[in-house]
């Protein structure tokens, strides 16, 4: 598939996690259903994402953006193919073990928050922590709260909240236990344009001043210009890749992308 | 059918297990109903089938009115008359027990024993009897006594047979009519029994019966002539209505349940159409209107009860046809009930009431729902927790009234021992409040749930996240929670109840044993007599007594206090001599206390002689006289239903005999045989001594023991269906919590919650519910239990049984837990990623 853009270096069986790789995936592939149903959402997907970037992940509705991104977190198994965060393989690894890893090693935030609502703001901040049996590092805390602007409302319960607070809270979420990745899923597609906007700007501000690793799905070149990177996935392949993206030279991907198909 | 109708039923025809759990407790009522219905059946045509007293063969029966063996000779001669039993029954003293002898031929279609060993008697002086009245009587084959039927002359007796009556009471012997009639000097009969030849006309032969026993005769004294056929229906009639009034009872308690599916049901529509709340928010977005949107929800209501009634109605038919079935193969014969329908119409129709009646509420709240809820993204619609002030006002009415009526109840109640005291309109009025402090607690549930669970959830938030999440999840949904709480409440509220009043009057009916029955047996001289000396020694050297406790006994004593008493009995019986006399109970004083000088006085001597602990008294006895401090007042009787209760030196001051006038000994073990042992020692050595009663106290005991635990178990099987239902609905709950509930489970997976901690979360919580409703419960039930106890006037003691109120409490929340494991299975099993795509 020629594109100018566009460099695919790596060939998978040479594919070697080096230092400063923080998760890869490796010839992977997912299928769902089997026999004549089967539907291949990856089909043999192998990409790295650098430690302390921000990545974005683009696709066409069905490119398998969000697949890649479930199995990138251990939030879904692989059909076949590796999935390494750091030096660990997280595929065909029991339940325990990826739990443990999405409670450690990964943050998220997603499209609809996904805040408990019996909880305050404090207590949804700390909840990985606390089912870590962790308890969270003060400083951070307090920088996270500072910087997110949730210093008054941490005894709010989600409710109480608007929807870029309740955002805000969700990341301070995936920040506050220094995960080495956090994975955002479409993360500005419930919020109107200016909270999108502040969201995206923290994203970007954690991956600057605290050297966060963060891997962002979503299909709003707007956002995507936020990233340090943009990979583009197209029916379950990888399709390209866009460094230091702008908002134009994202559409123009995009766009080109569909007229491929 | 409307347009929002039909939405909402393709809703219901795509998820049918949704609207089966919905339905559940009503499901389970109906069976209930149902069951008992058709148990009723059972149990009476069992009834009506085996349990007639009258054999099979008897035709005709002459009673109620004089009749004479004379008479019974004639008849027996009568054409058409093949066989006539005469009944009566003689009341024999034999070696100090009592023994009745009944008439019975013996042999053929009329006799109602069956000789098992030796023979039926045939002669003069000869009886059998029953096989517990060996035990008992030492009555064995070939034993000779003297019996005494109450005419002042003694008759020997041999026991030449052994013989199964249907009721073994164990004093009981057979004999022919005409050995009864000697023994009882008269030639009356009870009644006659007839067998008519096969081809006798009975309407003749009942005619010439009526016309021979009218002649001579006075018309007052005739008898009547029935037949058999009647005589066995009115038998069996009078055990059918012991068992209407039996499952009057079971009904009422039924009744209860029903009540708790209702209120199970109304939550669980409450959950059902809050996750629907989108949709139909949308519905009324698009146009539905507000009275149609309740229509639809009220229809499917209906459905739900008509389906959930049917089905009930058709398990609780099916198992009771296969009851019968199932019993025969452990060998009892039991009958198949029928096939009530109007019964089953009529449970069906309770059902659909009981839903509609539930469905009305949540339906109408439902309707209300703003058409903008549609558009609100579901993360923050949160449930509402608190309640509103209407509802305070109504919950804090409620409780006022029923704190009123309880007071008005404490106020009025009777003082010990009242006389002429009807206890029904104060029992009616603690019922009555009881009542209402449940609708003021369903009323105020929710807000009294977060209290309740800052308490009870306080050790479980120790535990860490897991425990504090599970405890935030039932306190966010606080209405839900105690939606379900009420009903477990009101389960463990009977239940507490049951047990505080079984305990208390346990514990009543041990102090009054301990006084009258204060060890196994009791052997006694005759009144103004005393015991052989070295009586008690001989005894004590038995190995199958123990506890061996002489005592003396004074029978009419003048007791001179504040005013006078006479005719009080006085022992001297060692306190501490026999482990049950330490259940005595004091009003005031101290038992210990009592050494020379002083005196324990029954409660009745202190109330009529006008007497307390630490006043003197004067008591005489054929001219003596002592003067006694009076060292304690117990709460009823003192031991071997005396008055007084004296050191040994006091009573000979009144002029006892040295010789001990009785003995108290238990048996050695525990057991029936231990004590037909013991019994049989004491015969022994007490045989050949005239005028020596022996007595068994443990039976008395083990016949009030044995009724109260079986009424208590009852009691507490009924009270099972209740509970039964409580945790249906904590089940239920839990399940449509966890459909509901199905991001935020995947949203803790995808933090790092893992699936046993997910799991373990949600069964927590349902079993906070358990949790909940049970401290409500036992708070609720012990106080009424008391206060119902107290206006019966029985004089029981408060009694708490704790540990088995601690039992309740915990095998609640580990059965409200099990009705979560289930659902919280499926909620872990349910992979992250498809749990936060589910709208």
């Amino acid at each position: 598939m020629p594109w100018p853009n566009v460099s695919i270096k790596l060939r998978p069986m040479q594919m070697k996690v080096v230092g400063h790789t923080a998760v890869a995936a490796v010839d992977l592939v997912k299928v769902y259903g089997d026999g004549d149903t089967a539907v291949r959402a990856l089909d043999g997907v192998t990409v790295g994402f650098d430690r302390g970037r921000f990545t974005a992940i683009m696709g066409p509705s069905g490119s398998g953006k969000s697949t890649l991104m479930h199995c990138l977190a251990g939030l879904d198994t692989a059909s076949s193919g590796q999935v390494l965060l750091g030096e660990t393989d997280l595929t065909r690894q029991p339940d325990r073990v990826l739990t443990r890893a999405r409670r450690e090693r990964i943050g998220f935030v997603f499209q609809s928050f996904n805040l408990l609502p019996q909880l305050t703001a404090a207590a949804n901040i700390t909840l990985p922590l606390d089912l870590a049996g962790r308890t969270p590092d003060p400083e951070l805390f307090d920088r996270l709260v500072t910087a997110l602007g949730l210093a008054g409302r941490l005894t709010h319960r989600p409710s109480e909240l608007s929807g870029g607070q309740q955002q805000r809270v969700a990341l301070a979420r995936a920040l506050v236990s220094r995960p080495e990745v956090v994975f955002a899923d479409e993360p500005t597609g419930n919020l109107d344009s200016r909270s999108g906007a502040e969201v995206l700007r923290l994203l970007r501000d954690s991956v600057r001043d605290l050297g966060q690793t963060i891997v962002m799905v979503t299909h709003d070149p707007g956002a995507a210009a936020y990233a340090d990177r943009v990979v583009l996935l197209a029916d379950g392949r990888l399709a390209g890749e866009i460094d230091r993206p702008d908002i134009a030279s994202v559409t123009d991907a995009l766009q080109n992308l569909a007229a491929a198909r | 059918m409307n347009a929002v109708l039909r939405t909402q039923l393709a809703g219901v025809a795509r998820r049918p297990a949704r609207m089966l759990l919905t339905g559940l407790a009503v499901l389970v009522a109906a069976f209930v109903v149902y069951a008992t219905v058709l148990a009723q059946q059972i149990t009476e045509r069992s009834v009506l089938n085996g349990l007639s007293g009258t054999p099979e063969a008897v035709g005709l029966v002459v009673r109620n009115g004089t009749i004479t063996t004379a008479q019974l000779d004639r008849i027996a001669a009568l054409p058409g008359v093949a066989e006539a039993a005469g009944r009566a029954e003689a009341g024999l003293e034999v070696s100090g027990g009592y023994l009745g002898l009944i008439a019975d031929p013996g042999s053929g279609p009329l006799s109602v024993v069956k000789v098992e060993k030796g023979t039926f008697p045939d002669g003069p002086g000869q009886i059998a009897v029953t096989p517990r009245t060996v035990e008992r009587l030492g009555l064995t084959l070939g034993a000779s006594v003297s019996a005494d039927a109450g005419t002042g002359t003694a008759a020997r007796l041999t026991v030449v047979g052994i013989v199964a009556p249907r009721d073994d009471f164990g004093s009981q012997g057979y004999a022919p009519t005409s050995t009864v009639a000697t023994l009882t000097g008269s030639d009356l009969l009870n009644q006659i029994d007839l067998r008519l030849n096969g081809g006798a006309d009975p309407g003749v032969v009942s005619d010439r019966v009526a016309t021979l026993v009218a002649a001579g005769g006075s018309p007052e004294t005739r008898p009547e002539v029935v037949t058999g056929a009647d005589v066995r229906l009115d038998e069996a009639r009078t055990a059918a209505s012991e068992v209407d009034q039996v499952f009057a009872v079971v009904g009422a308690f039924v009744a209860v349940a029903v009540i708790a599916a209702g209120l199970i049901a109304t939550s669980t529509f409450r959950i059902v159409f809050a996750q629907r709340m989108r949709q139909l928010a949308l519905l009324r977005a698009v146009g539905a209107g507000r009275s149609a949107l309740a229509r639809a929800l009220a229809a499917e209501g209906l459905l739900t009860g008509l389906i959930a009634g049917v089905t009930g109605v058709l398990g609780a038919l099916a198992a009771g046809h296969a009851l019968p079935a199932l019993l025969g193969v452990f060998g009892w014969t039991v009958s198949a009930p029928g096939f009530p329908i109007a019964a089953a119409l009529g449970t069906v129709a309770l059902a659909v009431l009981i839903t509609l009646v539930a469905v009305g509420a949540p339906a109408i709240s439902a309707s209300r729902v703003a058409p903008l809820e549609a558009l609100r993204s579901a993360a923050t619609t949160g449930a509402r927790t608190g309640i509103g002030g209407l509802r305070w006002l109504t919950g804090l009415l409620l409780a006022l009234v029923a704190a009123a009526v309880a007071g008005l109840v404490a106020v009025n109640l009777p003082g010990p021992d009242p006389e002429d005291y009807d206890p029904m309109p104060l029992l009616l009025a603690v019922v009555g409040s009881g009542g209402l402090a449940f609708l003021a607690l369903i009323a105020l549930g929710p807000a009294l749930v977060r209290p309740v669970l800052a308490i009870a959830g306080w050790p479980l938030r120790r535990l860490g996240p897991v425990g504090r999440l599970a405890v935030g999840g039932v306190g966010g949904s606080a209405r839900r929670a105690a939606a379900v709480a009420v009903v477990v409440a009101l389960g463990v509220t009977m239940i507490a109840g049951v047990l505080v009043g079984g305990a208390s009057v346990r514990t009543l009916a041990e102090r009054e044993l301990a006084a009258s029955a204060p060890a196994d047996f009791e052997l006694a001289a005759a009144e103004g007599e005393s015991l052989p000396a070295g009586l008690a020694d001989r005894l004590r050297t038995s190995a199958d007594l123990t506890g061996v406790t002489p005592y003396r006994r004074v029978a009419a004593v003048r007791v001179a206090g504040a005013s006078e008493l006479a005719d009080v009995a006085a022992t001297d019986v060692a306190v501490g001599a026999l482990p049950r006399l330490g259940e005595l109970a004091t009003a005031s004083g101290s038992i210990g206390d009592l050494r020379p000088g002083s005196v324990v006085l029954a409660r009745f001597v202190a109330d009529l002689a006008g007497l307390s602990a630490g006043d003197t008294l004067v008591a005489s006895a054929g001219g003596r006289e002592v003067r006694l401090r009076v060292a304690a007042v117990l709460t009823d009787m003192a031991p071997l239903h005396a008055g007084l209760l004296l050191d040994p030196a006091d009573l000979t001051g009144l002029g006892a005999p040295a010789a001990p006038t009785g003995i108290l000994a238990d048996a050695a073990r525990d057991g029936e045989r231990a004590r037909t042992a013991g019994l049989q020692a004491l015969r022994q050595s007490s045989a050949g001594q005239p005028g020596l009663g022996v007595a068994v106290l443990a039976d008395e005991r083990d016949q009030i023991n044995s009724a109260l635990t079986v009424l208590l178990a009852i009691a507490l099987v009924l009270i099972g269906l209740t509970v039964l239902i409580a945790i249906v609905g904590v089940g239920t709950t839990t399940a449509l919590s966890v459909v509901e509930r199905v991001r935020e489970s995947g949203l803790l997976r995808a933090v790092g919650m893992s699936r046993a901690g997910l799991r373990t979360m949600l069964t927590t919580e349902s079993a906070l519910y358990g949790v909940i409703g049970a401290a409500l419960g036992i708070v609720l039930g012990v106080p009424y239990a008391w206060l119902a106890l107290e206006t019966t006037g029985v004089n029981a003691p408060l009694t708490l049984p704790v540990w088995q109120l601690a039992a309740v409490f915990l095998v609640l929340v580990a059965l409200t837990a099990l009705a979560g494991v289930l659902p919280a299975r499926r909620a872990a099993r349910v992979s992250p990623v498809r749990a936060l795509g589910t709208e």
